[in-house]
């Protein structure tokens, strides 16, 4: 049925496969950063069409606008000369075609068992984010709380990993 | 456009992933293809907050704590490349092979 | 009298009627229609940095004792006009060591998020594009893309020292971008919504009758606000006092040295368009939106509010450039998270300590 959810989620849906395949199979690391940077961008729009207003926005601001740039730093800081003439695949490339082929295969024939024509209840769209904020200091307070944690952990072991000994001394 | 169809796509960007972990010889092309599995995964679990039980938003926060969390095990994979980088000079796995047995 | 907001809206159901009246299907006509709004933001969005890059060669001249452009034209005013035309008529070159699909991407990814961002901005009564429910934090996490073009503008020059300068400024853009997201965190505390049009509306009343009850008038946490805000907003469009990255007697031209003619059109777009896009923020989020002071109501339409504030606004942006000298990139780095940002979180908690006072008095 063409409307334009449908058009939306197929559009999306080539140029967020299409742009993995570039991010596995690029033998630039730099232009596999930009594909995933992209392929980011349009799974934020998968959760716009879901109604998750909230995570969209979230996913392009954490993803996009912070990982995406940590991770651009460190490929461009561990550039060697004779990147362009490696090639980024190795010798087990066919072994891993068969066994994601396989994985992918029996995830779909699974969900088309059970959920084939679970069609969405048409509801309108509220707005997520003070659901969501009560949600966090509500029932799941525990792992919100866990998580900062988690961050602090993360934080304090980026900062040792990335000091440079040598240049300190 | 069912519940089906987000799965699918989501059941296709993990196995991209999975080809991606198993085949890059880069391990910032590793890390890249891991940050497409988590983002599959959480396809998957707002399909199913949206499709499934549209009454609470339990799929959403999860997701928020996926998020979350893959931000710092990419931070910290990714300080840890850079210190592996400053000693070997290089960035490829095969090269990573120290406690080699 | 001279609201526009109504009759854009009626523009709009007029023109979906005509396209679907002759034979284009109805979603079809939808999608034409929002086509057509989206067309019309980015015209008039283009617009905007070709009248700030005037104001600012014309302010600069005058802090500086001269005038400033004279000649194409009466006063100057054909000045940028002339410029686009001659920057459009360069040769495009890109450096033979320069990763050329990244040379020629990078400055789209650095100024396209600036045309999305302008879509929840409430330029008047009835005049918001999208009425977002989430459109604080979507402008926050849109203008963070271009970041990503910053870093491509460094790689795909195929220099070492514009890579260096693209890193510092991705750097400097991200470590604002804290302080300035955090200073926001008041309002939406005090108002309930990120909408930008709520915001504004809520702050169209009047205490006592006179004074406006805009978000910079509440003692200490409004200041506070907009003063974090400003500073950061200054810092993420790279204008001095925090232009290091691209410095014009530092490092030739940072990040964006081997860009010539389009392409160094569409950065200094997308720096103008993003210090428009800051000052519209900063008048909805902290003076009202469209709201008129002193003049009894309706006689200035409040589109003409918004624009009068907002160049305000882009004035001081403008002002700061010709009065304080550059920041060394220590010095920025160390200001934003040993000042700024512990001011911000003492701001949110003085207005939790505020919301709770007042709900309980």
């Amino acid at each position: 049925m063409i409307n334009l959810p449908s058009i939306i989620f197929y559009t999306f849906s080539v140029l967020a496969i299409g742009m993995a395949i570039v991010v596995v199979t690029s033998r630039n690391v730099f232009h596999s950063a930009m594909a995933l940077t992209g392929t980011l961008g349009v799974v934020a729009g998968f959760f716009a069409l879901l109604g998750a207003d909230f995570l969209a926005a979230s996913q392009v601001l954490i993803y996009v606008g912070g990982i995406m740039i940590i991770m651009l730093f460190v490929v461009m800081l561990s550039q060697q000369p004779f990147d362009a003439l490696q090639r980024q695949t190795n010798t087990q490339w066919l072994y891993g075609i068969l066994f994601a082929a396989a994985v992918a295969a029996s995830l779909i024939r699974s969900f088309r068992d059970v959920y084939r024509g679970v069609a969405a209840v048409a509801t309108d769209t509220v707005p997520t984010s003070a659901p969501i904020g009560r949600l966090l200091l509500g029932d799941m307070l525990v792992p919100f709380e866990a998580v900062s944690l988690v961050l602090l952990a993360a934080l304090v072991g980026a900062v040792v990993f990335g000091q440079d000994r040598k240049a300190a001394k | 456009m069912t519940l089906y169809h987000f799965l699918a796509l989501s059941a296709v960007l993990f196995s991209i992933g999975i080809y991606g972990v198993l085949t890059r010889r880069n391990v910032l092309g590793i890390l890249m293809s891991i940050e497409l599995m988590f983002n599959a995964a959480n396809i998957n679990l707002v399909a199913f907050n949206y499709y499934l039980h549209p009454e609470n938003l339990w799929g959403q926060g999860f997701v928020l704590f996926v998020i979350t969390l893959a931000a710092a095990e990419a931070v910290v994979g990714l300080s840890l490349v850079l210190a592996i980088y400053r000693n070997i000079k290089s960035v490829y796995a095969e090269n990573m092979n120290i406690l080699h047995g | 009298m001279g609201e526009i907001g109504p009759l854009l809206s009626q523009l709009f159901h007029t023109g979906r009627d005509w396209a679907a009246g002759h034979g284009v299907p109805p979603l079809g006509a939808q999608i034409l229609m929002m086509a057509v709004q989206v067309g019309i933001i980015i015209l008039s969005i283009s617009l905007v940095p070709m009248v700030l890059v005037y104001a600012e060669r014309k302010v600069a001249g005058f802090m500086q004792g001269r005038l400033g452009p004279m000649e194409v034209g009466p006063f100057g005013i054909l000045q940028t006009l002339a410029d686009g035309i001659k920057l459009i008529f360069k040769e495009d070159v890109i450096p033979r060591g320069a990763d050329r699909w990244v040379h020629i991407v990078a400055p789209i990814v650095a100024c396209a998020p600036a045309f999305v961002c302008f879509a929840p901005v409430p330029f008047g009564k009835g005049m918001t594009l999208v009425d977002l429910d989430t459109s604080v934090l979507f402008i926050f996490a849109v203008s963070g893309i271009s970041v990503i073009g910053i870093l491509m503008g460094g790689w795909g020059s195929g220099n070492k020292f514009s890579m260096l300068g693209g890193l510092r400024g991705a750097a400097q853009a991200v470590s604002y971008e804290i302080p300035r997201v955090l200073s926001v965190v008041p309002l939406l505390m005090f108002y309930g919504t990120q909408s930008l049009r709520g915001i504004a509306v809520a702050q169209q009343a009047r205490w006592l009758g006179v004074l406006p009850k805009w978000f910079i008038f509440y003692p200490v946490i409004g200041q506070i606000s907009f003063v974090i805000f400003l500073i950061c907003s200054v810092a993420e469009t790279n204008r001095t006092p925090f232009d290091i990255a691209e410095a014009e007697s530092e490092l030739v031209a940072g990040f964006h040295t081997e860009f010539g003619g389009i392409k160094f059109a569409l950065f200094f777009l997308a720096e103008y368009a993003y210090v428009f896009l800051a000052s519209a923020m900063a008048v909805a989020l902290f003076f009202g939106g469209g709201d008129g002071v002193i003049l009894p109501g309706g006689l200035i339409p409040s589109w003409i509010w918004f624009l009068g504030k907002t160049f305000m606004i882009v004035f001081m942006f403008l002002w700061f450039r010709w009065t304080f000298p550059r920041m060394r990139v220590d010095q920025l780095m160390s200001f934003c998270w040993k000042f700024l940002l512990p001011w911000s979180f003492v701001n949110i908690a003085l207005t939790g300590a505020w919301i709770l006072w007042r709900a309980h008095s």
